[in-house]
């Protein structure tokens, strides 16, 4: 069995929605079956097989080949399997992911692994807004799993998270972790402003210090934690610097916040 | 051209036509007297039903109310998409659909009319631009008084009662109104003054106006005005248990004069049994078919999500701790009053959900007269418009209600004494509760009925054993003689009438007060205010209907 490839072979004019492309639906499905599902594409359907040139037949295994900004909701709601994109993707990618993994080579949309409940996401590139946050008007942002950014995260960074874990290498933009439930978000680079805003609770781990804090975050001095060796441990499986860290990151400075919410949230800075 | 629509089985309460087999002849979007001239279009309608298209007097589709629903929730249209097709374009929503798909459901579902209940005067304008974008419906407004500075004040320095009618003419004129509605009287003022709870004779801290004064002012202003819709209320106490000795005392209040008693399910609760929490329904039933100066409309619950928007900020803001999913909106409205927007899911399981069913069903079969009550589910706040068909069904179909009573929360069943009940509407009486009354109390001459000189707004059904699948889908809507609806599809896009009142004022006196008053504490002019014929009707899509004025 070789990968199933979709190639894409179109400069679509319009957003194009590939969330039939994942592998709990190709599974069990022929070619021809593949090649005429439907994809909307603004507000026309299109054959897949007008969008991309298929090949293989893999469908635990997928991949998306020259792939585009324009692609929407690469990966939705999956449960096994992989994904592997090779270029840019859209918005909504991973999004209500439940298992199996995605990996992007190039940098993604909106809103990627928003309201993810568990699996894999690996991005190469730089991810946009609202990355693990909850649709908007939602009330529960991603809530389990592990996401890798190797590149910049955009603003609101986890907006309403409840669970997983974000970890950027790169920097984050501003909001991070804003209206947060729980969760961890870790990030090697600078943060924006406004970081932990209405964050209820939940850990945002900065390994440099952040150059504002908001004055409804409270200095808790500095600490060694038992727990962050082993957090840190739990992330040696995934592609990230973070892991590499368990053995070196011991001690922190804690600031406890938002106490304009819950207050219950902590900024750790890596000293 | 002349359309003929032959051998129907007609229901036509305004001329006691009860099921005669007639022929209908429309000429030029008006029904004329049976004439030898060959029809241009003739439509068989032996075996089917035949009634004027229907007319929902209460139902939130316009203004400021909605939008912020709208915008609180997202996944509403997320998780109901109408797709375009055919003639309809996309829109979405369950519980606040957008103007288009509102249209669209109204229409599939037989009704031609629906009336905006809770205009405020500065966003009205807001709200006619919606209303204007609903196709396939005509549609009103009652403009909302009671809570606003201006006539707050008015009260508390004791200006005569011509004085406040002047101002009230001028509140209809400026918003393109047909009716006034009161909302929580004074209460929404007093919300903003910290006072939590505003009983009928309970001062507005500020004012020291009480309740009972702004409604009997109001309701004496509408009544000498000679606005045919009497005074729309939204009374003290919305949702308090025991508030049905609240909605008694508004009515003997009254001292006779015409009132409608809106959504009067969420009045009617008694702190009786165990939970403190009981039916109302047959003390309220009584004191309506006692007092024929009183009409109600219910405000049914059906069980499932929405979302309730009012003017009530008072009411909303205790609501909001049952907010279901978890947010919500209250806000300050200017000068004017005020809104909150809480979403609700009714739970047939859920003791006080399920009391509430029960308790709009009893005043529905409790009240004798199908004149002075109407079929509302207080539109999106008891359940989203569509489920009206439902509603018909639980009133006409005795089993069926009594099925439906046995699988709601027990505490609560066997609190009610729905299940005694033995009453089934007959088709004649959903035709007065859904049309013909409908269009009597707003006064909408040509609506409502099938005589000479209406406006053909017609429905056709065809009769079945259940009632909900036959008014989901009619075979026939015309709207002003146009076929827009056939087998339940759009076959043409119309656009509505807007419905209006003009009564007699003097322009000039009330201006030389509010003018200055507008320049002190509104942010708008009063001259960029009043809204404009042109305004509506300019886009060549709706047209203003005035309704003539009786003074008393």
């Amino acid at each position: 069995m070789a990968a199933l490839t979709f190639t894409l072979k179109i400069a679509p004019q319009q957003r194009v929605d590939v969330s039939p492309l994942t592998p709990d639906n190709l599974a069990g499905k022929s070619a021809t079956d593949i090649a005429a599902l439907p994809l909307q594409c603004g507000n026309r359907a299109l054959r897949t097989d007008e969008v991309f040139t298929i090949a293989g037949d893999d469908a635990a295994d997928i991949r998306l080949l020259k792939s585009s900004a324009k692609l929407d909701l690469i990966g939705k709601g999956m449960t096994s399997g992989s994904i592997t994109v090779d270029g840019d993707a859209g918005a909504y990618l991973g999004m209500q992911m439940k298992g199996g993994s995605i990996e992007v080579s190039g940098s993604v949309g909106a809103y990627a692994a928003c309201e993810m409940k568990n699996g894999v996401i690996l991005l190469r590139g730089h991810a946009g807004d609202f990355l693990g946050a909850a649709l908007p008007g939602n009330k529960k942002g991603m809530a389990g799993g592990v996401v890798v950014v190797k590149g910049n995260a955009g603003d609101r960074v986890g907006d309403h998270m409840r669970r997983g874990a974000i970890l950027i290498e790169g920097n984050a933009g501003g909001y991070l972790g804003s209206r947060m439930t729980a969760g961890t978000i870790a990030v090697a680079g600078t943060v924006g402003e406004h970081l932990g805003y209405a964050m209820n609770r939940g850990t945002l781990l900065l390994l440099q210090a952040p150059p504002l804090l908001p004055p409804t975050f409270n200095d808790c001095g500095s600490h060694t934690l038992g727990f962050l060796p082993l957090l840190l441990k739990s992330f040696k499986g995934v592609d990230s610097c973070f892991g590499g860290l368990a053995d070196s990151l011991k001690r922190v400075r804690r600031y406890a916040g938002d106490m304009a919410a819950m207050g219950k949230g902590e900024v750790l800075v890596v000293i | 051209m002349l359309i003929k629509l032959s051998g129907g089985t007609v229901y036509d309460p305004a001329h006691g036509v009860d099921g005669q087999v007639r022929d209908i002849y429309v000429r030029d979007g008006r029904i004329v007297p049976p004439t030898g001239d060959t029809p241009d279009q003739e439509y068989d309608l032996r075996g089917k039903i035949v009634m004027a298209g229907a007319i929902d007097m209460h139902t939130h589709i316009g203004g400021g109310k909605v939008t912020i629903a709208r915008n609180l929730l997202p996944e509403d249209h997320r998780k109901d998409p109408a797709p375009r097709e055919g003639l309809m374009r996309a829109g979405c929503g369950h519980a606040v659909p957008s103007t288009l798909t509102t249209g669209y459901r109204y229409a599939e579902m037989g009704y031609t009319a629906g009336f905006e209940p809770a205009v405020l005067p500065i966003n009205a304008r807001q709200a006619h631009h919606e209303m204007a974008d609903v196709p396939l419906l005509d549609v009103g407004g009652y403009v909302m008084l009671g809570s606003d500075d201006f006539l707050l004040r008015m009260l508390r320095d004791g200006r005569s009662q011509a004085e406040i009618n002047n101002y009230v003419a001028w509140t209809i004129h400026s918003t393109q109104c047909i009716g006034v509605k009161v909302v929580n009287p004074g209460g929404i003022s007093a919300f903003k003054f910290n006072q939590r709870n505003l009983d009928l004779d309970e001062q507005n801290s500020y004012y020291g106006i009480t309740p009972r004064q702004i409604l009997q002012t109001l309701a004496r202003a509408v009544h000498e005005l000679g606005v045919p819709h009497p005074l729309h209320v939204h009374g003290c106490n919305l949702g308090v248990p025991g508030n049905v000795e609240t909605s008694l005392n508004t009515i003997s209040g009254i001292e006779g004069l015409p009132m409608h008693l809106t959504h009067i399910q969420f009045h009617s609760y008694g702190t009786e049994g165990d939970r403190k929490f009981s039916s109302g329904a047959a003390r309220i039933a009584e004191a309506i078919n006692k007092n024929e100066n009183i009409t109600i409309d219910v405000g049914q619950v059906l069980f499932g999500q929405t979302v309730t928007a009012s003017g009530d900020s008072m009411a909303q803001h205790r609501n909001s701790a049952v907010a279901n999913p978890n947010k919500w909106v209250c806000m300050d409205i200017e000068c004017d009053a005020g809104c909150g927007v809480v979403p609700f899911k009714y739970k047939d399981k859920n003791f006080v959900n399920a009391l509430q069913w029960a308790i709009g069903l009893e005043t529905f079969l409790l009240v004798e007269d199908p004149w002075r009550i109407f079929l509302t589910t207080d539109h999106p706040n008891g359940a989203p418009f569509y489920a009206y068909p439902h509603l018909i069904k639980l009133l006409m179909n005795k089993s069926f209600r009594n099925d439906a009573l046995a699988r709601i929360n027990p505490d609560a069943a066997a609190l009610s004494t729905l299940g005694s009940i033995e009453r089934e509407y007959s088709l004649y009486e959903i035709a007065i509760m859904t049309r013909a009354g409908a269009a009597r109390l707003l006064g909408l001459r040509d609506r409502g009925h099938l005589g000479e000189g209406a406006a053909a707004d017609i429905t056709v059904y065809t009769a079945q054993e259940d009632q909900e699948k036959m008014f989901e889908k009619p075979d026939y809507v015309f709207k002003d003689g146009e076929l827009v609806v056939k087998h339940g599809e759009i076959v043409k896009i119309v656009w509505g009438n807007v419905h209006t009142v003009k009564p007699e004022f003097d322009r000039a006196k009330i201006e030389s007060e509010l003018k200055p008053y507008f320049d002190r504490y509104h942010t708008m002019k009063l001259d960029n205010f009043m809204i404009r014929d042109n305004e509506i009707e300019d886009d060549g899509r709706s047209k203003i209907l005035v309704h003539s004025c009786k003074k008393a």
